[in-house]
């Protein structure tokens, strides 16, 4: 059978999707588990006889998390490798300047990694494809706990000088004003650097009880690590981008304590039947592979991309996809549940709270008072 | 003049010797054209010769300079542009290809018109051009080796950038933090307030403030400097170089610490190498863009070179081109002279033939020759008569003698022929006669004997006619003698002893001989009947005609003929074979006679089977099985019935006499000998014949054929032997 002609990345017998995302660098740990987690969803549907007959293919490209490279490997990706939609990007600065560019050739950008508030804007960026909670919401979900839960009224940000870093202070900020409540100080530091030093200075002049910090995990152990040594103990929560098994291996042993909220269900909560399928595949795919939140979200997002695409059946366009991403009828991804709906291009609203314990792992916590130790 | 020349002309020879005398005229006249033609050709050939061998290769060489020159200087720009040095080699390759077909063209034009000045003119131009791409083409390796080089440079400097960052920063960042708080490495104890709150720490942290701002004017002022296409700005982006650079190592030196120092000494190194050391940074972006100047110079040189050069080869063309028009012109004025010289030869040559026609072959041979002619023509239409005669003694007159001797001769082969022909056709008329008469006597034979048949057919019925009647009075009274012997017997019954037994037994005993005799008598008389009515038959139709299935009519009689052969003997057997075409159909017969017919000739051929089954046929090692072939076609005017058997056959005398009445070849008791007859009579009253087919010993094939619509004269005939037969009936 002849496919209708011309949808670009999908033959008779495949289909293609590409990521740029940091593989090297800093941020590669994020990128690394992201393509973990969305390889192996692929491979889970591919032994199942792909979609509709289809096998599921993915090609990447480095960015090493600056802007500059993710909009000319997306141009790549689109017109050099004929992708048929993006999957998995991994950043705020680089979606920002990737976005555009798949927006012009109308090409599907889904489930990328992070909580940027402009991705959420359905109506000028409709290619977008969001499966996590925003940002936003995340430091919203934070300081209703640090509220609620232990009555806190001096909060802190320290954040990192970029648009993510920027995005996570705007949501503080408005979750603050929601409240009636004054920043009690702010820190800034130069993003790829650990310069956190003078931040650190900045914020104890606030003296918070809690520091919320949107960052990258080797400067958010920094100060955390330097606070604690300087006796500035605030609690410290952090943000999912901020890659919280790199961030525990950082830390170590001086982590208790620090709350990062996640988009995603605990991974290794075998008790959900989707954490068992993620754990099946991932094996599947790599039997060295340790469970984690990045290729668990990168998993997420594959299966997502998947279920797209089974709605569309056989015959696959870019145009079809769109539009079962438009309608109000929900995505069950063995029991996570995704809404999508005309104007709302993201899945998921749920935040988990985790806790670094003293065995420098994550545990779920309820409440900011579950303080393990 | 005229009756002169024929005089001249009447003695002999005198044909050819003016033939040869003409043909020589028109080969003289002939000669002389081809001379004014190769002399005219020479003339245009040497003015040919004139351009081809000096204007035109002048020409071509002016042109062949200019399109190379053009070639050579359009590839310049393509050399400068070319992306790698293997695209330079390419286009040098073209270039020198170029270069070498200018030379050969300058060659060409130097040794024409060595010291012509515009000749050398352009030799200077064509080799100052040449030199200016060398130039250029000598300068691309380097101009490739500073473009890698800058392109480097840039690379660099980003990643500059990004070790500026990644160290300066944090040193800054752990300098200010030491001064305020006294934390220097984490895990560690912080120093004592009076050792980190101090001048010389925050006055460590201001220098490496202002060195991190001068890096990045620094950096900023290289990054433009490499964008730059203006050399003369250039300078003034080195001149703030160097300032920010004179600052950082001030700061530099100044640092208190050491260790400080030896953290942050070797990016701000790297930093100012890039910029102002040797054949890098700005002293290299000064040559590249000195390089682009001095190519974009030799370009401009290159056109304007080419300007001049195609100027002076312009006006070497024009020089060229009026030097071809010279020679062309006398070529052209050659060409007239050769011409109007071939048209006056050709009309001498056309008068002189005229002439010829006129005097020589239309006045003389030709009207003798039209008088022989004449002759000859009357001779082949049979006038044998006339005498030809032809004054002169020429080949002509010696024709009209021969046509002569031809004419008497003729005269005496038409009088042979005359009479032969005569003999011939009394021979034909001769034969004609023979053959009438032979035909007229066998007519007459014929008629005899038709005549003689019909008399004895008359004959035959008048002759039944009368033995009739005495044949019923020996028929009855032999009847009525039985009748009395019987009663006679009674009688003596009657009176049985009146009489002795020998009496008796003697009066049985005759009146036994009578009674046989009076049987024999009747059997006889019955027999001789029976002759009488056939000899009756003879001659007469017994019924009307009526629409009759031929085919059935033919297979009812031979069914009841081979039925009354088996009657007589049971051991005869016939296979018959039958071959009838449905296409016969029905036909308009007496179907009675023509029964009779097929019954005849039937019971005939089951005869003649039989007798030569009985002679022993299959004696001889071969099964004879007696075979009856019958079989009917329809033909356009007739139909054909064939009756053929394997019998005994019949030599050719016999066949001759089978349709005479009383003819037979059977044993008296078995046939009358008038089957035939009767038969061969009823056939010919229907319009028909039959013809016999016989070979002795093999068998006989009877062939009847029947008129498809029965002539009137037939159906005339068969109503008089109707009449006939009546009239006798009543004798």
């Amino acid at each position: 059978m002849v496919e209708p002609a011309g949808e670009s990345g999908v033959s008779d017998d495949r289909i293609l999707f590409g990521q740029s995302a940091a593989f090297r660098g800093p941020a590669q740990e994020l990128g690394l588990n992201m393509r973990l987690g969305i390889l192996a969803a692929f491979q889970e549907a591919n032994e199942q006889g792909g979609v509709h007959g289809r096998r599921i293919d993915l090609t990447w490209l480095d960015d090493s998390y600056e802007p500059e490279a993710a909009a000319t490997n997306t141009l790549d990706l689109i017109n050099e490798q004929e992708v048929f939609a993006l999957i998995g990007a991994v950043g705020t600065p680089t979606s920002r300047s990737a976005t555009p560019v798949a927006k012009a050739a109308g090409v599907p950008y889904i489930g990328p990694f992070t909580g940027a508030e402009f991705l959420r804007d359905a109506t000028t960026l409709d290619n977008v494809i969001n499966m996590r909670a925003s940002y936003y919401q995340e430091t919203e979900e934070m300081v209703n706990r640090l509220t609620t839960d232990l009555g806190v009224t001096r909060i802190a940000v320290l954040y990192q000088d970029d648009s993510y870093g920027l995005a996570g202070f705007n949501g503080v900020r408005l979750a603050l004003e929601r409240r009636g409540m004054e920043m009690a100080a702010l820190g800034i530091y130069t993003r790829n650097t650990t310069a956190v030093k003078r931040a650190l200075l900045d914020l104890r002049q606030g003296d918070p009880e809690a520091v919320i910090i949107i960052g990258a995990y080797q400067p958010v152990a920094a100060m955390i690590a330097w606070g604690r040594q300087t006796g500035f103990d605030p609690i410290f929560m952090t943000v999912s981008f901020v890659g919280s098994n790199a961030l525990a291996e950082e830390l170590g042993e001086g982590g208790v304590g620090v709350f990062v909220t996640q988009v995603v269900p605990f991974p290794t909560d075998d008790s959900l039947p989707v954490v068992r399928a993620y754990h099946r595949a991932l094996a599947n795919h790599d039997p060295n592979a340790i469970p984690g939140f990045v290729s668990f979200e990168g998993y997420l997002a594959g299966r997502l991309a998947i279920a797209g695409l089974e709605r569309c059946g056989r015959e696959v366009s870019r145009a079809c996809l769109f539009e079962s991403f438009r309608s109000a009828e929900p995505y069950d991804i063995e029991g996570f549940r995704l809404h999508y709906g005309a104007g709302d291009n993201q899945g998921s609203d749920q935040v988990f709270l985790t806790v670094l314990g003293p065995d420098a792992n994550y545990h779920p916590a309820a409440t900011l008072r579950d303080v393990p130790g | 003049m005229t009756a002169w020349i024929q005089r001249r002309l009447a003695s002999r020879y005198r044909i050819s010797t003016q033939l040869l005398l003409g043909i020589w005229g028109a080969v003289a006249l002939t000669v002389a054209a081809g001379l004014v033609g190769w002399f005219s050709f020479n003339r245009v050939g040497d003015e040919q010769s004139r351009v081809n061998e000096g204007s035109v290769p002048e020409l071509a060489a002016a042109f062949g300079v200019a399109d190379y020159s053009s070639t050579l200087v359009a590839a310049a720009p393509r050399l400068t542009t070319a992306p790698t040095l293997e695209d330079v080699a390419r286009v040098a390759i073209s270039i020198d290809e170029a270069y070498a077909a200018l030379e050969a063209q300058l060659a060409v034009l130097e040794r024409g018109a060595a010291e012509d000045e515009r000749v050398q003119r352009i030799r200077a131009h064509a080799d100052s051009l040449i030199a200016n791409i060398e130039a250029i083409e000598a300068d691309m390796a380097y101009f490739f080796d500073l473009t890698e080089r800058s392109a480097a440079l840039r690379l660099e400097l980003a990643d500059l950038r990004f070790r500026l960052d990644s160290v300066v920063i944090p040193a800054i960042d752990d300098q200010f933090f030491y001064a305020m708080t006294g934390y220097r490495t984490l895990g560690e104890p912080p120093a004592p307030r009076n050792e980190h709150f101090s001048e010389t720490e925050f006055s460590s942290y201001r220098r490496l403030a202002e060195m991190q701002a001068d890096a990045s004017i620094a950096e900023q002022l290289l990054a433009s400097a490499s964008i730059l296409s203006e050399p003369a700005l250039l300078e003034a982006l080195r001149e703030r170089f160097e300032a920010a650079a004179r600052r950082i190592q001030r700061n530099l030196a100044a640092l208190e610490s050491d260790e400080l120092r030896a953290e942050v000494a070797p990016v701000f190194d790297l930093l100012l190498n890039l910029g102002i050391g040797d054949e890098t940074g700005f002293d290299l972006l000064a040559t590249e863009l000195e390089l682009v100047a001095r190519q974009r110079d030799l370009l401009a040189s290159n056109q304007e070179i080419t300007v001049d050069l195609i100027a002076e080869v312009n006006s070497l063309v024009s020089a060229a081109q009026a030097s071809v028009e010279e020679a062309t012109g006398a070529s052209t004025q050659a060409i007239f002279t050769g011409r109007v010289l071939l048209l006056a030869i050709s009309a001498v040559s056309v008068t002189g033939a005229v002439l010829i026609a006129w005097l020589f072959v239309g006045r003389f041979i030709s009207s003798r020759l039209q008088r022989l002619s004449d002759w000859m023509r009357r001779l082949a239409g049979g006038d044998l008569e006339t005498t030809v005669e032809l004054s002169g003694r020429d080949e002509i007159a010696e024709m009209a003698a021969a046509l002569e001797v031809f004419r008497q001769h003729a005269l005496e082969i038409q009088r042979l022929n005359l009479v032969e022909k005569l003999a011939n056709e009394l021979q034909s008329k001769n034969d004609q006669l023979e053959t009438a008469l032979g035909d007229l006597q066998r007519a007459q034979d014929q008629i005899v004997s038709q005549q003689k048949l019909a008399a004895l057919g008359e004959l035959t019925a008048g002759v039944a006619h009368e033995i009739k009647n005495p044949l019923n009075f020996v028929k009855n009274f032999s009847e009525v003698s039985e009748e009395l012997i019987d009663e006679l017997k009674e009688v003596l019954d009657e009176e049985a002893e009146s009489i002795s037994e020998d009496q008796r037994e003697y009066i049985d005993e005759i009146a036994g001989d009578l009674t046989d005799n009076l049987g024999r008598i009747r059997s006889h008389g019955d027999r001789a009947n029976h002759i009488v009515h056939d000899m009756l038959m003879m001659g007469r139709g017994s019924g009307d005609r009526q629409s009759t299935d031929i085919n059935r009519l033919l297979d009812e009689h031979a069914r009841l003929a081979y039925h009354s052969a088996r009657a007589t003997d049971t051991e005869f057997q016939l296979d018959l074979k039958q071959d009838m075409d449905p296409e016969v159909g029905e036909l308009e017969v007496v179907p009675q006679d023509l029964g009779r017919v097929f019954l005849n000739m039937v019971s005939n051929a089951c005869y003649a089977t039989d007798e030569k089954r009985r002679s022993g046929a299959d004696a001889d090692g071969e099964r004879y099985f007696p075979t009856l072939w019958l079989a009917t076609r329809r033909g356009a005017e007739h139909i054909e019935v064939r009756i053929k058997d394997n019998g005994m056959g019949m030599p050719d005398d016999i066949i001759d006499k089978i349709f005479n009445p009383f003819f037979t070849t059977k044993p008296t008791d078995q046939g009358t000998g008038l089957g035939l007859a009767i038969s061969s009579d009823i056939v010919r009253q229907h319009g028909g014949n039959i013809r016999v087919e016989s070979e002795p010993g093999e068998g006989t094939e009877m062939i009847i054929e029947l008129p498809l619509e029965p002539p009137a004269a037939a159906l005339a005939g068969a109503g008089d032997g109707d009449g006939a037969a009546t009239e006798a009936t009543s004798l």
